[in-house]
């Protein structure tokens, strides 16, 4: 395992930065968010064609469907980030999984805030147990339960380790989740009914809008990670350095 | 254009989400930011002080 | 093997002179039962299906508590730290606080199955046989998940909070399969028609008890 002092790592990530830790490269992404964003927004609005069984409630298909996409990948980057922690014992992995779990989370509550604004107006109820709503929310008490772990263990000298081993566990059960989940819905059909129109686009618009919105919302969530990652970055080396101080200060009394 | 309501919600919230979170990162920067100072200026303080105190010594030392 | 037959040897020592945890897993069970039964008011017709969550729940909810005591005594006495630091295998000893969880919830899991018969008005008779296979499978997922988060949830405040936080989004896949099963058994289906239950079940079980065998030095060590 590697020895405690690369625990305390924070000589910085590399790469430009200013002062305030802040990477070049952000504001860059915040801009290509922003193109992309009103590009969707046009797309979704203007360009694609109403769906003809839901009307234009189907629109909010657009982006409930990227939303989800970067949940579970956040999860994923989670579960990732708290491997190398494990292996390489560096602070930044630790940073970079919390900085992806909570972005994760919020991004993971508007999949099932959108799916159920969705659901209400076409099925009648704004909840149903279909097999991939179900999952989400699964997936969401996994975060919730991750985000818990940081908040109530923060002062612990071992919560990194601790959230590493949670996200790698909680992100190789998923797979076992789903096909639990959607055995357990084909066999009661009954309350559910199994959501159609997910992948069945006819016409070459709606296509081109889910992708559209889906490269924004990628770049949305690498934009925000940066951001959230850096300044878990800054925290991590204001923890050294008030360590540093604690010395100083102790040492100075010394004199 | 019945269902309007869900859809306009279902943007809204999205965006509204997205920016208390954008929020949230923004208000913490700056409370980071001026620690973070006050902790530089601080060790600098300490290091000017030391090295004084440590020059004072050598020269006593003499 | 020597190492995980003495920390098992110690763990069900120290559990038959004293008994507590096993009376309070009981006591837990029963009570749970008892406000199921006034809970779901089980009608013949979904008699099986009740009384397959009722004995699900109990032993969800009677783990946690068992778990979390197993390994409260441990953590309390500076134990965890001295095995930690002791050239034990870290694998050794999640295998032996397994297999003690095991047989602890095993005890527990046998009279809640004998309550549950008497309480939902079941039979004693061949269904219960089939109610083996995904009640122990089920029991050995929880005991492998409990174990390696109880580990972590004792050792941060508001820990016994935490533990369900974390272990029953994790345990679903386990409860889905569990309870459907324990549900085909109970209304007399064949082994044949659980399958796909009992494989879910042993996915998760061979999963959870790999990841903790793996992981768990991770969780018990200190910085």
């Amino acid at each position: 395992m590697a020895a405690s002092s690369s625990r305390d790592n924070v000589a910085g990530p590399s790469g430009a930065k200013n002062a305030r830790g802040m990477p070049a490269l952000a504001p860059w992404l915040g801009v290509a968010t922003l193109v992309l964003m009103v590009a969707s927004l046009f797309m979704v609005f203007e360009y694609v064609p109403t769906e003809a069984e839901q009307g234009i409630v189907q629109r909010i298909f657009y982006f409930h469907v990227p939303c989800a996409w970067v949940a579970f990948a956040a999860f994923g980057l989670v579960a990732i980030s708290g491997v190398f922690y494990l292996w390489l014992g560096d602070q930044i992995w630790d940073d970079l999984g919390y900085a992806s779990a909570e972005i994760g989370m919020v991004f993971c509550t508007l999949v099932l805030i959108t799916g159920s604004l969705w659901a209400k107006p076409i099925w009648g109820a704004w909840w149903t147990w279909d097999s991939r709503l179900t999952t989400t929310f699964i997936l969401w008490l996994l975060y919730g339960g991750y985000l818990m772990l940081r908040a109530m263990a923060d002062d612990t000298p071992e919560v990194a380790r601790f959230g590493a081993v949670v996200g790698i566990v909680a992100a190789l059960d998923v797979p076992v989740i789903i096909v639990s989940v959607r055995l357990w819905r084909t066999i009661h059909p009954a309350v559910l009914v199994t959501r159609q129109g997910g992948h069945g686009l006819e016409d070459p618009r709606m296509v081109a809008t889910l992708l559209v919105a889906t490269v924004a919302f990628t770049v949305m969530f690498a934009w925000l990670l940066m951001l959230r990652f850096a300044q878990l970055r800054l925290r991590t080396r204001m923890k050294e350095l008030r360590r540093k101080l604690a010395l100083a200060e102790a040492s100075a009394g010394d004199l | 254009m019945q269902n309007f309501g869900y859809l306009f919600a279902a943007y809204s919230i999205i965006f509204a989400l997205l920016f208390f979170y954008v929020m949230f990162i923004w208000r913490r920067q700056a409370g980071l930011e001026a620690e973070l100072r006050a902790l530089e200026a601080r060790l600098k303080e300490l290091g000017q002080s030391s090295s004084a105190a440590s020059a004072n010594s050598s020269r006593a030392g003499q | 093997m020597g190492a995980f037959a003495a920390i098992l040897r110690k763990d069900l020592r120290l559990e038959l002179r004293s008994g507590q945890s096993t009376v309070a897993l009981f006591a837990l069970s029963l009570l749970i039962l008892v406000v199921l039964v006034f809970a779901l008011s089980p009608d013949p017709a979904n008699r099986a299906e009740a009384s397959a969550g009722a004995l699900w729940v109990a032993m969800v909810f009677a783990g946690m508590l068992g778990a979390t005591r197993a390994l409260l005594a441990e953590n309390e006495n500076g134990c965890m730290r001295a095995l930690a630091t002791s050239p034990i295998d870290p694998a050794m000893l999640y295998a032996a606080k397994l297999a003690a969880a095991f047989i602890f919830m095993t005890v527990a899991e046998g009279a809640a199955v004998i309550l549950v018969v008497l309480f939902f008005n079941l039979d004693f008779g061949p269904e219960l046989l089939r109610l083996v296979p995904p009640v122990a499978l089920g029991t050995l997922g929880f005991s492998a998940l409990a174990t390696l988060l109880a580990a972590i949830s004792g050792r941060t405040r508001a820990g016994d909070l935490l533990l369900p936080l974390l272990a029953v989004p994790m345990f679903v896949p386990a409860l889905i399969a569990g309870v459907k099963a324990s549900a085909a058994a109970l209304s007399g289906a064949e082994l044949s028609a659980m399958t796909r239950w009992l494989g879910v079940l042993v996915a998760f079980d061979v999963l959870f008890v790999t990841l903790g065998g793996l992981l768990f030095e991770h969780v018990i060590g200190e910085d």
